[in-house]
């Protein structure tokens, strides 16, 4: 152990090609995502919330209206939206799963020490930012995708309908909700980018998705009622739970509408993280 | 392998021009210029808050100067097409994830430049890290922890390498082994940077020596220079005549203390001289005892104004 081969520190053939590349950045940001057992966990708790929330909801909603009305007598519509309720009710789960996991991608490093050698191998900081932010969104969003579809076959069965896996509507509202997964993931990876702490992104993130809008129910005034469907979590509701529907049922921005809000939450939270890692000491 | 393969013209260098760091209103580097050469060990010496880690963290951009610049081989690091090829750096032994293996520590550090996993298990073996490449980190004594900083380090078959205290908290044989590797990335003509607040690990590693306290360079030039002029020696002399002794010592050149009673240590002449001047005037002399500084006196000399954290770095 404490004799060294004299030629052993070269390596043996040279490193012709070695140079820091975007492509490189994003395999090794890969590499890390799944190298650490908090991801692969985070990612079957999605998949399991999302096919046992969906077997509860639809055996609850079945069970429910058997013992006052008859489910195959319902108008097809009406059955239609029951299945993608109870399908995707695992989203609004899954979101916090999700949220957590990206403040941990990067307050993970920060809390460890990683992050000095992330940055020491890709100096200018900011591919490092944006290579994790690619992987995180598209192996969310497959994960979502995933658990939506299993979730919707779930739902399906128990309901006793057809798959219609290829009716638009049901298409867009399963992928919309591996889409919001994705980029609550991604917003959250904003968040842990600015505060450092795991503690502290994981409050800021669960804070913003499940308290705010509760707390803006209970203020006695217009303009606090009048927020809550631009907030993260509305908007990310709507967005694909309001595929389809009619505008003038909606409250507030419809689905593409509040696509474009929850864009805006992940653009702000990108740009904030983008700034203050730059700017800051590591 | 045949000999002299892979041996590059490592003629690549750091320079720093009138760098400095402040955070808040503590100046932790006061700018400062030095020149780190191919081929040796510099020794970056200092006490413990003398601003070592901030200067070798703003070398691949950790901290952004305050004022200044560092270069190296002439660019920015974060302007080299490959970091990691140009600087190997230990800054930190634990800088690494602690869920994650070894081995997928390296191999992650390893993708973003595009280097194989050959040379991950080139630099496993070479760090003696076989056995616990697939374990996880976390449970890695510090030892194992250096060692993994160092193959890190070595990923990019770097011309230049930073270690900011790398024997800190090393067994024995842990600290020889870094010493020899050390040693031997140097007679490789890399160019080595290391930090140390100890003297007695500079003068058995490094070749020449940039002593830093509070922030500014004490001292730059080769170690035996360092040590040369550090060490004046010094007489310790016991006689009963020693108050007569003390002023036939005093002259402009030789600096007497009294240590005690009947005890001075003489500074500016040799025993030999101290000897014939208390023969000529019939003194006695029980003891008289030459007397070398150490290197750790040396240093403590050198950096004795600048120190930040007295307690600490003198006892």
């Amino acid at each position: 152990m404490t004799t060294i081969t004299p030629t052993a520190t070269h390596p043996s053939q040279g490193v012709p090609t070695m140079r820091l590349t975007f492509g490189g950045v994003l395999r090794s940001e890969w590499i890390k995502l799944r190298s650490l057992r908090s991801t692969v966990w985070s990612y079957l708790i999605v998949i399991a919330i999302a096919l046992g929330m969906a077997l509860l909801m639809s055996l609850s909603m079945v069970n429910g209206m058997s013992g006052g009305t008859d489910i195959s007598g319902a108008p097809a519509g009406q059955q239609h939206e029951l299945v993608m309720q109870a399908s995707t009710f695992g989203v609004y789960f899954g979101q916090l799963v999700v949220g957590v996991l990206g403040v941990l991608v990067i307050s993970g490093e920060y809390t460890t020490g990683m992050i000095r050698s992330t940055l020491t191998a890709v100096p200018k900081r900011l591919p490092a930012l944006a290579a994790k932010g690619v992987v995180l969104f598209v192996a969310t969003f497959v994960v979502g995708a995933i658990a939506n579809l299993g979730a919707y076959i779930t739902s399906s069965i128990v309901f006793g309908t057809d798959l219609e896996l290829f009716d638009p509507n049901t298409l867009l509202t399963l992928a919309g909700g591996a889409l919001y997964l994705a980029l609550v993931a991604v917003f959250a990876l904003g968040v842990g980018t600015m505060l450092r702490s795991s503690a502290g992104g994981i409050a800021a993130v669960l804070g913003l998705l499940l308290l705010l809008p509760t707390v803006l129910q209970l203020i006695p005034a217009d303009w606090a009622h009048d927020i809550i469907p631009y907030l993260l979590s509305s908007a990310g509701m709507t967005m694909f739970m309001a595929i389809g529907a009619d505008d003038a049922a909606i409250v507030g921005p419809n689905a593409w509408q509040s696509l474009l809000v929850v864009l805006a939450w992940v653009g702000v939270a990108l740009a904030g993280a983008a700034v203050l890692l730059k700017r800051r000491d590591a | 392998m045949c000999p002299g393969r892979g041996i590059r013209n490592f003629d690549v260098m750091i320079t720093a021009e009138g760098l400095s760091k402040r955070f808040g209103a503590k100046t932790a580097v006061d700018d400062i210029s030095f020149t780190v050469r191919p081929g040796q060990v510099t020794g970056f010496l200092g006490p413990n808050g003398a601003g070592k880690s901030t200067t070798m963290r703003m070398v691949v951009g950790l901290d952004r100067p305050s004022g200044g610049s560092v270069t190296v081989n002439g660019k920015r690091f974060a302007q080299h097409h490959a970091p990691l090829h140009e600087v190997g750096a230990l800054l930190d032994a634990k800088a690494v994830h602690t869920g994650r293996t070894a081995e997928n520590h390296l191999l992650a550090m390893a993708a973003t430049h595009g280097i194989g996993r050959q040379r991950v298990r080139e630099v496993i073996e070479l760090t003696g890290l076989e056995s616990v490449a697939r374990k996880r980190v976390g449970g890695f004594s510090l030892g194992m922890g250096q060692r993994l900083g160092i193959a890190a380090a070595m990923l990019g078959d770097p011309a230049t390498l930073l270690f900011d205290e790398p024997v800190n908290g090393l067994d024995p044989e842990g600290v020889l082994w870094v010493r020899q590797f050390v040693r031997h990335l140097a007679s490789e003509g890399r160019t080595i940077f290391l930090s140390s607040h100890l003297m007695s690990e500079m003068a058995m590693t490094a070749d020449h020596l940039i002593v830093l306290g509070k922030g500014r360079i004490i001292t730059d030039a080769p170690v035996s220079d360092v040590i040369a002029g550090g060490t004046r020696s010094r007489v310790h002399v016991r006689s009963p005549h020693a108050s007569q002794l003390a002023d036939l010592l005093a002259r402009p050149d030789v600096t007497v203390m009294r240590a005690e009673a009947g005890v001075l240590e003489v500074t500016g002449l040799d025993a030999a001289g101290i000897g014939d001047l208390a023969a000529q005037h019939a003194l006695a002399i029980h003891e008289l005892t030459p007397k070398t500084a150490s290197l750790e006196e040396a240093y403590m000399a050198l950096t004795a104004d600048a120190v930040e954290y007295r307690s600490e770095a003198v006892r």
